[in-house]
């Protein structure tokens, strides 16, 4: 018997359905994977085996889910809560929002053990520590006393494994494990899952978008779109020869492609030297102050037509030292602008300068302000640059760099809720590249995407930059997005920068230990001894 | 919304309802809520209407009647001022039209019209019989205070003084506070400091003590009493207002406004502040209410509005001085109870319609 049997399952949200017919089964020591963009209905369908949708306005108009042959669709709340507490465990994306932030990691597991297992006190504080060394927390014992704050974010992912393990599971439910993490922190939590579904015999349901991991984890595929399933098979089978359109739709959507050829010697536009960045950490009456150096002497170029691309895990300073160049940031060292040095220039005399240096942010539903039309959006930089011009000029230019980036012009009228997270980074990409400028720094401009989206914006970025001469300064943990634009690279480490060099160099013939560990991690899901920090 | 399975170049619907609009989804979902909570609708339609009536207060109750026709011609003496000699008296002064002298020479020869409530507020009935406070009568509604006037007509005009006088306070205590909350929120640090413990300081201040002093010093009018009360109720907004510009002032699209060089005052009106309106719309009727009772305790108390302006408080005050004449109090007492909680379900339905955690109906 299979230890999930989900069967013609639909979802209706309101009474619109946004899944229906999903069918899928999971064997013990099985991992399938359901594999589709947001708004697919993946973690809708995960949420439904839980029965944890928002039933207040969620319904099953038809189907049936049976976790180890009982139903689950209908049954009563104390039934669920067995069959959560004691058959099936869960791991949510967001390992710092799904820990209780006031409780101690004992105290998160030991809970479980108390409410389902009727452990006492000591039995409970055995069998954590037993947990936390089963999914290698390192320290475990000191860490038993520990707040979720106080842990690194793979770190907090294990826990929220061993949370998942406490009952003893047949199934666990992996909702995007390890989209929140680093490359080489997800390599770790990646093996970690699976070692402990081999030592456990569990079944496993993972949920991504991320197609490296279905390849590397995945029994079985599930591809999802549009709220059903439209292929699903074994994954070697889907991968090598993908029948549905969708999937070839996906498969050939990883971003992929060559950075745009360049002439070498084109000139400085931007340039720092011994640029270094730090933050007050506050300081007591009595305590000396504190501080986190950012960004430590740190020399960078960046040439016209090219694209400089900066690679780390999170918390490295890749932003910060972007942010800092553009003077949105504190810093001290040496800042060009083309020829001219704008570290010391005041705010009012760097103002008619920005439209030279632009910026491109992560998240495309933070980055436009939720009231202002797409028009006054883009408009807003010309008006200030370009003071000469019409309003009738300013709507002819906002209506050719919508063109330009792929957007109808009569999206002008309409305001950022309405499009897409696609679409928005491109009225973003527009608001940049309006004011003419020589550089514009795109911070993560990929990440917060969909992996077809992903690639059209690259692409897009690839043909601005050949038609503008633009220079980019390319943000990205994503090594793959970098390795399609990039012309040189920089590693960055704790701030300080570990190795840069060509593009092209780096990613094939890695010198540091740290970025061979960075480049496994991304391109194999493989965790390298040496390199990586501890998770 | 199923991103990325279509291409790109055509843009497509994220909401197939949302349509073009200025309002976004949310906003929508909000008002819907707000329409759909029929008590919080049917409050701010009967106070709106409430207030309508008394803006035209002079023509629903004055003691000169609305239209007149006079030897083949029309007067409007509510809108202009005809003298005496014009209806062929003797005086050269403003016809005294509810007299009976002049009733009798226009009747001669022409007629009035007359509002529903022949007297104004401070009009002195010295043709009622009986001995002031009056009771209430089919010639006085409500009766009549201690000194002949009409309550009723008193009311009228009262409401509309309260209404107005409480939101002329609200709307300039709403623009101090959201101006000095805007600018500690955004610039924070040490601006951030000073502003907090000057607001502070000053919210210690014992304000009914302060206006007390104040008003025995001069003799207050609506305007100098607004200066003087607006001087202590901007401080209601501006913790609101600091906390959501501390929190949007992080936000990209603030960051990206700098980047194209946008000043601050710029950032702030249009980037940050329509976000802060919302927790501000939030806070507004609650804010009015306050500032009606405010101005109606410092009337009762005696400090306020001087005697001849139409007060609520001061026919709650003659309530309390005459206990033999219980339709000025419960007059008064009605007509606040009402007022306010109608304004009380007007702000509970925004303050509902705005918290997320009441799903949409």
């Amino acid at each position: 018997m299979p230890v999930l049997e989900v069967e013609d399952l639909a979802v209706a949200f309101r009474g619109e359905e946004v899944v229906s017919g999903v069918s899928f089964a999971i064997e013990r020591g099985e991992t399938v994977a359901l594999v589709g963009e947001s708004g697919s209905g993946k973690s809708v369908t995960a949420l439904s085996v839980m029965q944890l949708l928002p039933y207040r306005y969620a319904s099953h108009p038809r189907g049936s889910i049976r976790v180890h042959g009982q139903q689950v669709v209908g049954a009563t709340e104390d039934e669920m809560l067995k069959v959560r507490g004691e058959r099936v465990g869960m791991v949510f994306q967001e390992p710092m929002t799904s820990l209780n932030p006031l409780h101690t990691i004992e105290r998160q597991i030991g809970e479980i053990l108390y409410v389902h297992r009727a452990l006492g006190r000591s039995d409970a504080r055995g069998r954590t520590l037993e947990l936390l060394n089963l999914v290698a927390l390192p320290n475990a014992r000191e860490r038993l006393g520990a707040y979720p704050h106080q842990l690194s974010g793979g770190q907090r992912q294990r826990v929220m494994i061993a949370m998942a393990l406490a009952s003893e599971p047949d199934l666990l439910i992996a909702d995007e494990p390890t989209t929140a993490l680093d490359v080489t922190v997800q390599a770790q939590i990646l093996s970690l899952l699976e070692e402990l579904r081999e030592r456990l015999r569990m079944a496993m349901l993972l949920i991504t978008h991320d197609l490296g991991v279905v390849r590397k984890m995945a029994h079985r595929v599930c591809v999802m779109t549009a709220g059903r399933i439209v292929e699903q098979g074994r994954a070697a089978t889907v991968f090598n020869t993908p029948r549905h359109d969708y999937t070839r739709h996906l498969l050939a959507a990883e971003p992929g492609g060559d950075p745009v050829p360049v002439a070498r010697g084109a000139p400085a536009v931007m340039a720092a030297k011994e640029l270094s960045v730090r933050f007050d950490l506050g300081r007591g009456w009595f305590q000396r102050a504190r501080h986190l150096d950012a960004v430590r002497r740190v020399d960078v170029v960046v040439r016209r037509g090219q694209t400089l691309g900066i690679v780390g895990e999170s918390g490295s300073g890749k932003t910060t030292l972007a942010l800092a160049l553009l003077r949105l940031l504190a810093s001290k060292g040496d800042i060009r602008l083309g020829e001219l040095a704008i570290q010391g220039l005041r705010v009012k005399a760097l103002r008619p300068l920005r439209n030279r240096m632009q910026i491109v942010f992560q998240d495309p539903y933070g980055s436009l302000p939720p009231r202002l039309s797409v028009r006054e959006i883009i408009e807003a930089g010309l008006k200030i640059h370009r003071r000469e011009m019409s309003p009738a000029d300013r709507g002819r230019a906002v209506g050719r760099v919508l063109e330009d980036v792929g957007l109808e012009p009569d999206a002008q009228d309409r305001y950022p809720h309405e499009f897409s997270g696609g679409q928005r980074q491109r009225v973003a990409i527009a608001r940049a590249i309006v004011l003419n400028p020589a550089l514009v720094v795109l911070d993560e401009p990929t990440s917060a995407l969909d992996v077809s989206v992903q690639a059209q914006v690259i692409d897009l970025l690839r043909d601005l930059q050949r038609r503008h001469d633009l220079a980019y300064l390319f943000i990205s943990h994503d090594l793959k997005v970098v390795r399609a634009i990039a012309h040189e690279l920089i590693v960055m480490k704790d701030g300080a920068i570990v190795e840069q060099g060509e593009a092209a160099q780096v990613f094939d013939a890695p010198r540091t230990d740290y970025t061979k560990a960075l480049m496994a991690a991304a391109f194999e899901l493989e965790t390298l001894a040496g390199g990586a920090a501890d998770a | 919304m199923t991103a990325g399975t279509l291409p790109m170049g055509a843009p497509r619907e994220a909401d197939p309802g949302a349509g073009r609009s200025w309002l976004s989804p949310l906003t929508r979902r909000r008002w819907a809520n707000f329409r759909a909570n029929r008590r919080a609708w049917t409050s701010l339609w009967t106070v709106a209407a409430m207030v309508v009536v008394s803006l035209f207060a002079e023509v629903v109750a004055n003691d000169k009647p609305i239209l007149l026709g006079f030897d083949g011609e029309l007067y409007w003496p509510t809108l202009f001022s005809y003298p005496e000699t014009t209806f062929g008296g003797v005086f050269e002064t403003e016809a005294a039209y509810s007299s009976d002298a002049v009733r009798e020479l226009i009747d001669a020869d022409g007629w009035m019209i007359w509002p529903l409530i022949p007297f104004s507020h401070d009009t002195i009935d010295r043709y009622t019989g009986g001995v002031a406070p009056e009771a209430p009568s089919a010639r006085h509604w409500l009766g009549t205070d201690d000194v002949a006037r009409d309550v009723a007509a008193r009311i009228i005009y009262g409401f509309r003084l309260s209404v107005l006088f409480g939101l002329a306070l609200t709307f300039l205590s709403s623009i101090i506070g959201i101006a000095v909350g805007a600018t500690q929120g955004y610039f924070g640090g040490l601006i951030d400091l000073v502003g907090q413990r000057v607001v502070e300081i000053w919210a210690g201040l014992p304000v009914l003590f302060v206006i007390i002093i104040l008003t025995s010093l001069f003799e207050p009018n609506p305007v100098a009493l607004l200066a003087l009360l607006l001087l202590f109720n901007w401080m209601a907004l501006v913790a609101v207002v600091r906390a959501e510009f501390l929190r949007t002032r992080n936000f990209d699209y603030v960051t990206a406004a700098r980047a194209i060089g946008e000043n601050n005052f710029t950032i702030m009106s249009r980037y940050v502040l329509p976000n802060a309106m919302v927790a501000t719309l939030t806070y507004l009727p609650f804010l009015l209410n306050g500032a009606i009772t405010t101005l109606t305790s410092l009337d009762f108390l005696g400090f306020g509005l001087p005697a001849g302006y139409p007060s609520l408080g001061e026919l709650l005050a003659q309530g309390k001085a005459n206990m033999h004449a219980p339709w000025l109090g419960l007059a008064g007492f009605f007509t606040l109870a009402v007022m306010l909680t109608l304004l009380v379900f007007v702000g509970e339905g925004v303050r509902d319609a705005f918290d997320p955690r009441r799903a949409a109906v």
